[in-house]
């Protein structure tokens, strides 16, 4: 059985259906990779898994629970994570207090309200911890708003982690970063495959080409065809719809 | 510029004035204690310099300093501007009037049940409030402030319009009554240190954290996982119980209670005193309630029209000052810092 399962997944804003029943699969381990032209509805998706949009039909199941109904925070504590695409992170804190906070999140109450955090020093090796593994430790003290882009990317996804998660919501982790910083991610996100499964949204075609187990192509709110990289390249209508030319060429 | 200070004082452990820290070692962590040796010693010098009637008026500031303390936690902190917090003052006062008109006299049984129910308040208030967003927010919370100021305007047996005169004093019991004629003031003062200090701790809490995050950035806050509406609501309840409790003390100290007290002018007056002192600053809400009542009884004392030169004062904040007073300190104190 999958990790991770959408199913029949429906969201309609008014007479536009933006998510067309759509069925997908994440295993343990694996990095799915799902792309499509502007507008086919991928941010959608990924708020309806998430939860940050009701769905209006379908089911999510993540490692044997559904997820459905359940608000964002609680898909959290079963093992959700997300970054954002447009990067989402505590611009005027340290990126020592952003990775506490997020860590803080998973490990006992936030109710707590008398002892001060900072003095907790599990929480503090954890953020430490966080940030060794996402390359953040030389900024531990900066301002993430004065961090650049692609730190700030890296430190979204660092957020993410924070909650040790089963599935991993990737929203365009490489948009808008220069091609070093592209590199440091793509070495990021594999390494990250192993303990997680990745749902991965990039327009970026090399990296999607470079890390994906499986990629699935949406247009129109739907999954117009799912397989290895051989195959979607192979296929005439995404070529059509989406490589065009450039596969073509 | 702006948020390397803000960052330096935030970091800084105790949350006082990096800058004040840095010219003079230690009064910045004496400060706090040489505000409330003052202000403890006020009563008793204060006759000596003619100031008697003065005991009054900063007990009454005191008492409008709790209030706004627990505004400030969910506007600075929380990013909940609520317009409709004297409601829960109101509520507070109303509990007291209440309490004494069914023939109760201690003051801890009013004070605390001024406190329980207008956290009670809060919590239904909040339950339905917190489910929209900014000027929503801030719409319904003076709908029902206001829904309130016309109940009390409404209750014929606490004299509707008119108020409710408190005639004798209530008791504090444990040979505090008569003791000195400004016990009242200690036990004010003692209550308004207590808050402030509970208030300035929780700020450092995993709780305090958590909330300043949802101000900052709620979705990524649902996206981490944390029960934002929960965390919101706690403080939500947490101010309006302070503020009704600030209420109670209130009626104590006017012996006297009327609706005007929950008008929505109210709420405003204390939102503008939080924001002139500096919202989400932990000197905020007391600097701000201070320089506005001070500056409000000077000027009545020389002219009719006070109101023109608060308002030049506000514009002036605004434009020099957007953070507030608290932070012109900690502003200084960062071009300091980075010579």
């Amino acid at each position: 059985m999958s990790l991770f399962r959408a199913e029949g997944l429906v969201k309609r804003f008014g007479g536009l259906l933006a998510t067309d029943h759509v069925e997908l699969a994440v295993e343990a381990g694996e990095i799915h990779a799902l792309i499509g032209p502007n507008g086919a509805g991928k941010s959608t998706l990924v708020n309806l898994i998430s939860g940050l949009l009701p769905a209006d039909a379908g089911r999510i199941v993540l490692d044997g629970v559904e997820l459905t109904r359940l608000a964002p925070h609680q898909r959290s504590r079963h093992g959700l994570a997300r970054c954002f695409q447009i990067t989402s992170v505590f611009r005027n804190d340290s990126v020592r207090d952003n990775l506490m906070l997020a860590v803080q999140a998973h490990a006992g109450s936030s109710f707590r309200c008398l002892a001060r955090r900072d003095a907790e020093q599990a929480l503090q090796q954890r953020a430490e911890a966080l940030a060794r593994r996402t390359g953040l430790a030389e900024v531990l003290e900066r301002n993430a708003g004065t961090l650049p882009h692609g730190v700030q990317k890296r430190l979204d996804v660092a957020l993410a982690l924070a909650s040790r998660p089963k599935l991993l919501l990737l929203d365009e982790p490489m948009a808008g970063m220069g091609p070093e910083d592209s590199v440091q991610m793509v070495a990021l996100i594999r390494s990250l495959a192993s303990e997680a499964g990745i749902l991965l949204i990039e327009h970026d075609m090399d990296a999607v080409f470079e890390l994906a187990d499986r990629i699935s192509v949406l247009v129109y709110g739907r999954v117009l065809t799912s397989g290895d990289a051989a195959h979607v390249k192979g296929h005439p209508e995404v070529q059509a719809v989406y490589l065009g030319t450039e596969a073509g060429a | 510029m702006q948020d390397g200070a803000q960052h330096a004082a935030s970091s800084a452990p105790d949350g006082a004035p990096v800058g004040v820290r840095a010219r003079f070692p230690g009064l910045a962590r004496r400060l706090p204690w040489l505000v409330l040796a003052l202000l403890a010693a006020f009563p008793l010098i204060a006759p000596a310099f003619g100031l008697e009637y003065y005991v009054g008026f900063v007990r009454r500031v005191l008492i409008v300093a709790i209030a706004a303390t627990s505004l400030n936690f969910i506007l600075g902190y929380g990013g909940m501007a609520a317009l409709g917090h004297a409601g829960f003052i109101g509520v507070g006062a109303y509990t007291v009037v209440a309490l004494v008109e069914a023939g109760h006299s201690s003051a801890w049984l009013a004070w605390g049940g001024a406190a329980a129910v207008a956290g009670l308040a809060a919590a239904a208030i909040g339950a339905v409030s917190l489910r929209t967003r900014g000027v929503y927010f801030i719409m319904i919370t003076l709908a029902f402030a206001q829904m309130l100021y016309y109940l009390a305007v409404s209750l014929r047996t606490y004299g509707g319009d008119d108020g409710y005169g408190l005639y004798t004093p209530l008791e504090m019991g444990a040979g505090l009554d008569g003791v000195h004629p400004q016990v009242f003031y200690w036990v004010v003062l003692a209550i308004a240190a207590l808050v402030f200090a509970l208030f300035s701790r929780v700020a450092h809490s995993r709780y305090g954290h958590a909330l300043r995050g949802i101000r900052d950035n709620e979705t990524r806050m649902v996206a981490l996982g944390y029960p934002v509406y929960g965390l919101k609501l706690a403080g939500f309840v947490v101010a309006g119980a302070v503020a009704g409790l600030a209420g109670g003390l209130l009626a104590s100290h006017n012996a006297f209670v009327s609706p005007s007290l929950m008008h929505w002018t109210q709420s405003a007056l204390l939102l503008v005193m939080v924001m002139l002192g500096g919202a989400g600053r932990r000197w905020g809400a007391p600097l701000g309630v201070a320089l506005w009542l001070t500056l409000e009884e000077v000027l009545k004392l020389h002219t009719d029209y006070w109101h023109w030169p608060l308002g030049l004062l506000l514009l002036l904040v605004v434009f020099h000052a957007p953070q507030g007073v608290a932070a012109l300190f900690e502003r200084r104190a960062g071009r300091e810092a980075a010579r």
